[in-house]
């Protein structure tokens, strides 16, 4: 993780949300990102889950941030981490078993997802509370869209449903690659190039409109 | 004056007495409604097992390998469910069945028939497996379909995808075999230990006592 400073500049909320979107623009967090999008139930479900714990955790560290010896931050932000994770983990259960089974192994995981304490790290440990908890929010919500939209590309085609329900056919042969591993590659490099192109596009766009 | 060192320690000391008090007050606040829908779960999985259930018992195997009626899910260890209809007609048992799968143990139910000596229906009701690849054993048509009336006086084995020649063979999911091998261990270990309680017991779960 970087040591050098970083200037977070404009609203935190819309920030994380897409200028500075986790997934497409900052690459973070790319294991739940690879591993549990193929369903868009599962991708929404776990977004929602990474957000809570996002927006809980960035309010306790932020409010107690002037008190962390330097040395032992890191240490801090995943015990205060794990602690909305575990909690999470419990109400996820007692919410609904089916949503529990569904998402396995992926919640405990949020603890070690690089998005969370790299926000804890950049933004939460310096930012005042409500800022940060924006910053949760935003960067939650940011997740959970990219999780969404990585897992509609891998429902659909690799299984011809989305939300469960089928799209097309029973003549449809589902591509189940992009139901495998290779497919979140695959789904993930498509939207990364698409972004690409759009970015690059509209900075064509604004060229052209200085020029004339 | 405080050192360095007190200070790390004071503040991590006090960071982990506060998280545990929430973890452990979250737990107690959730725990009557986490065994509430496992109960739920359980229940509603027996009913979906044995069609047309109006009543079920509980019976605990006991080390001894006999049976004792238990009033809920509390008990720990093997369980069965004894289904009846609204006339009181015995359907059928439930048996509470796991083993190691791909990440974790999975833990699944499954209806036998006495008269038909035969597996008539399989759920998952908790498992970790690989979103995708190997959960595909809790939702696969096809796999599921193994289990209408899968016979159980041979042990159930699983054979790979497509070449199910056999009435006790289980037909694999084709790039999950790590999970429908446990589902076959899982059912040939109780077939071997608990359905011969069932059938030793039969009158008297019949009969509902």
């Amino acid at each position: 993780m970087s040591e050098a400073p970083r200037t977070e500049t404009g609203n935190p909320f819309t920030n994380g949300l897409w200028k500075q979107n986790p997934v497409f623009v900052m690459v973070l967090g790319m294991c739940p990102t690879l591993a549990i999008t193929n369903s868009v139930r599962n991708a929404v479900s776990m977004g929602l889950a990474t957000t809570f714990v996002m927006v809980v955790s960035y309010g306790l560290i932020s409010m107690i941030r002037r008190l962390i010896p330097k040395q032992v931050r890191i240490a801090t932000y995943i015990a205060i981490l794990a602690t909305a994770v575990t909690v999470v983990d419990y109400l996820v259960k007692a919410i609904s078993i089916p949503i529990y089974v569904a998402l396995g192994a992926y919640i405990p995981l949020i603890v070690s997802n690089c998005l969370t304490l790299e926000r804890a790290e950049a933004y939460a440990g310096k930012q005042p509370v409500v800022a940060s908890m924006l910053d949760g929010l935003g960067m939650g919500f940011g997740f959970t869209l990219a999780l969404t939209m990585l897992g509609a590309v891998r429902e659909v085609l690799g299984a011809g449903t989305f939300l469960g329900v089928h799209l097309f056919g029973p003549h449809f042969e589902p591509w189940v690659l992009f139901l495998l591993p290779p497919g979140g590659f695959i789904s993930l490099a498509l939207w990364l190039l698409f972004f690409a192109a759009w970015k690059e596009r509209a900075a064509k766009r604004e060229k052209t409109a200085e020029a004339a | 004056m405080t050192t360095p060192a007190v200070r790390m320690v004071r503040l991590l000391g006090t960071v982990s007495l506060i998280c545990g008090m929430l973890i452990v007050a979250t737990k107690l606040a959730t725990s009557t409604r986490i065994r509430q829908n496992q109960e739920t779960i359980m229940r509603d999985s027996v009913a979906e097992l044995l069609p047309g259930i109006r009543k079920q018992i509980i019976y605990a195997i006991e080390p001894s390998g006999e049976l004792k009626i238990v009033p809920g899910l509390e008990t720990e260890g093997p369980r069965l469910f004894a289904g009846y209809d609204a006339a009181g007609r015995f359907l059928g048992v439930v048996i509470e069945t796991s083993d190691r799968g791909y990440a974790d143990t999975i833990s699944a139910m499954y209806a036998y028939s006495p008269d038909k000596q035969a597996i008539t229906g399989f759920k998952v009701v908790d498992m970790r497996e690989t979103p995708g690849l190997g959960d595909r054993i809790r939702s696969d048509p096809d796999f599921l379909a193994n289990f209408h009336d899968l016979d159980a006086t041979h042990p159930p084995k699983v054979v790979k995808h497509g070449s199910k020649k056999n009435p006790w063979e289980i037909d694999a999911i084709s790039g999950a075999t790590i999970s429908s091998r446990a589902v076959g261990r899982m059912l040939d270990k109780s077939v071997k230990d608990v359905v011969p309680v069932v059938l030793k017991n039969r009158d008297r779960i019949e009969k509902g006592n």
